[in-house]
């Protein structure tokens, strides 16, 4: 079963996350910011990230930069921000992330990006394994 | 007769806030019963009239004898021998490895073990290094061993053990390190005397820039009693006892990544432990 | 080699803490090359509570972030108007580093934050908006409930309610069900908010 870590300061986000992506068939982890993340990574391996922006001690830049640093098995990441300010953007692309949306996040989108993203198809047929 | 002597809420909320801020120590209104309890045999220990009375004297006295008296009072200095050992594998098979790697110049490797209670802490580290790192024979390792606890402190200099305190201990490291004393375990003289021992208050600036150069600080169960900021401010005064890609330990339901962004995580094969950048300035 | 006793650990003297803590002295450490000295200064500060207006003023210039770091740690500590003032503009920093530190810090900071608050609820710049309604967190405020309630109430900006919700579902009361129902019915289209504004409601009828 592929792991999705949710970062997000805010637990109804990651709550919110985590049903769209159990939903879809994932096995789901949370870290509350960035340096929590960098630990669950110490622990092991994940198949894609979805990272808030703002959060304490580490935030999101911050946390792709230290991930796109190590030297191990790179997985895609999204970046979820509150603002489409063009700046974020290319922050957020400078960092490593692979796509950057903006909340509110709408499952149906969440969903076909991470499918996109994972290689898998997005019409429905072949349930992640 | 001396009258009933009580401690209001006001009482409660006001000493609280005073010795948050001396020791970084908060007790939630649950701990009222605890703090309420040792309050007033002090307070009678020291014939005091009322809480006022009392209150002024641990706050102006000169010595600031009442002061640690109470701080004496008032720790929790629970404790055992090879207390989460894994820490200890790491720290001879992974940290020590990494930092001699790094370290040119031949010098003494420091560790501080902060708070250490009763000393099972910094013993139980010398006897893990005497038995399990072989570079032992090429480097100087000295150990400090601090605590605000002062009489906590002289039990950890006497070195002297109950059954329920080296239970761990495999029975070989028993006899090998100790003596038996009536119904105690006396630790060697060698060990006693390898380890330095000083009294620390972590939230006290000045206690802090005496202590320096480190490059493993084992720092458990301590910030669990502290509120966020006492936590972060006393990561950050370990991030200047730390030498450049220094690590610190922390107790297992303590995690530096609520606490501070300064350091980085480290996986190791046997624990998870924070390091001051060796880039750091 | 060996196991070997360290030179021994002089206890602090009262000298050495007056020395080290002299203000003048302090303030010009602050200034000092060596991020060590500078960080120290800034520790030492904390003993200091004029010295809310120079850390402000290195913050602002400040480069290194383990210094900046313990400079928050100390105008926190100290948490007068001054350092509060420095906070909430470090909120409209382009650092983000800076700016979510500035956010944890006021969070320790109820009572002190509590006058700018409504101001910053009201600032033009929807960003601004959100981290006040971060701040809301941890303060323990008797006025926490009736802000948010405001906040979905009035907020045009579906992520500044978007953030107030999720609050609401941790700190709100039966007084807070009517105008949930409202946000539900004002942003009908957004998935969002209809789960966390069912979450909340939720949370609040199990008391
Ligand atoms: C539970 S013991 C931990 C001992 C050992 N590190 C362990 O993990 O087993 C906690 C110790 O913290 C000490 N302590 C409490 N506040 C302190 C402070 N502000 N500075 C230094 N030590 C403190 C207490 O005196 C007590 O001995």
């Amino acid at each position: 079963m592929k792991r999705i870590l949710v970062i997000d300061d805010a637990a109804t986000v990651r709550l919110y996350h985590r049903s769209i992506l159990e939903e879809l068939g994932f096995e789901v982890s949370e870290a509350v910011n960035g340096l929590e993340a960098l630990e669950r990574v110490a622990e092991g391996d994940f198949d894609l990230y979805l990272v808030d922006i703002n959060m304490p001690k580490l935030d999101g830049y911050g946390f792709l930069r230290e991930l796109r640093g190590k030297d191990m098995p790179q997985a895609p990441a999204i970046m979820v921000s509150t603002e489409a300010g063009a700046n974020d953007q290319k922050l957020a692309f400078l960092s490593g992330a692979n796509l950057y949306i903006v909340k509110p996040v709408r499952p149906e989108r969440l969903a076909s990006h991470v499918l996109t993203l994972l290689g898998m198809t997005s019409n429905g047929r072949g349930a992640p394994s | 007769m001396t009258q009933a002597r009580m401690i209001s809420d006001e009482d409660f909320r006001k000493f609280r806030e005073f010795f948050y801020r001396k020791t970084g120590m908060l007790f939630e209104d649950s701990k009222r019963y605890f703090v309420d309890k040792r309050l007033l045999e002090r307070m009678d220990a020291t014939d005091s009239e009322s809480f006022r009375a009392y209150f002024t004297m641990v706050r102006f006295q000169a010595s600031g004898e009442e002061l640690q008296t109470l701080i004496n009072a008032m720790t929790v200095n629970e404790t055992y021998f090879f207390r989460e050992e894994y820490q200890f594998r790491c720290l001879v098979d992974s940290m020590l490895e990494e930092i001699v790697t790094h370290t040119r110049q031949q010098r003494a490797l420091r560790i501080w073990s902060v708070p250490s209670s009763s000393g099972e802490e910094p013993y139980g580290i010398a006897i893990y290094l005497l038995e399990h790192w072989p570079r032992l024979d090429d480097w100087d390792i000295e150990i400090v061993s601090s605590d605000i606890d002062t009489e906590i402190l002289n039990q950890a200099r006497r070195g002297r053990y109950t059954h329920r305190s080296i239970q761990n201990l495999p029975p070989s490291l028993l006899a090998k390190y100790f003596r038996r004393d009536g119904d105690h375990y006396l630790i060697d003289q060698e060990l006693r005397e390898a380890v330095d021992f000083t009294r620390v208050n972590v939230s006290d600036a000045a206690d802090m820039r005496r202590h320096r150069h480190f490059d493993i600080i084992f720092c458990r169960n301590l910030l669990i009693y502290f509120d966020d900021l006492s936590r972060k401010q006393t990561a950050e005064s370990f991030y200047d006892a730390l030498n450049p890609g220094g690590f610190i330990c922390l107790g297992h339901s303590e995690s530096m990544s609520r606490i501070s962004s300064l350091f980085r995580v480290r996986k190791f094969p046997e624990a998870i432990v924070y390091q001051k950048p060796w880039e750091a300035r | 080699m060996a196991l070997k006793k360290p030179a021994p650990t002089a206890p602090s003297s009262d000298d050495e803490r007056r020395l080290a803590r002299d203000l003048p002295g302090l303030l010009s450490a602050l200034a000092a090359a060596d991020p060590l000295a500078r960080r120290w200064a800034a520790r030492d500060l904390a003993a200091h509570p004029n010295a809310s207006r120079a850390l402000v003023d290195r913050l602002r210039i400040e480069t290194e972030p383990s210094v900046s770091q313990v400079i928050l740690t100390t105008l926190t500590r100290l948490g007068d108007e001054i350092a509060v003032a420095g906070l909430t503009e470090c909120l409209r920093s382009e650092d983000a580093m800076l700016r979510n530190a500035a956010i944890e810090a006021m969070k320790q900071l109820p009572d002190e934050v509590a006058p700018v608050m409504e101001q910053l609820l009201k600032d033009d710049d929807p960003d601004v908006r959100i981290f006040a309604v971060d701040v809301l967190e941890s303060l323990r405020h008797p006025r926490v409930e009736e802000w948010l309630i405001r906040v979905i109430a009035e907020d045009p900006h579906v992520n500044v309610c978007a953030t107030a919700v999720d609050l609401l579902g941790e700190v709100g009361s039966e007084r807070a069900v009517p105008t949930l129902h409202a946000l539900k019915a004002r942003f009908v289209d957004e998935p969002y908010i209809q789960f966390a504004a069912d979450l909340a409601l939720k949370r609040i009828a199990q008391g």
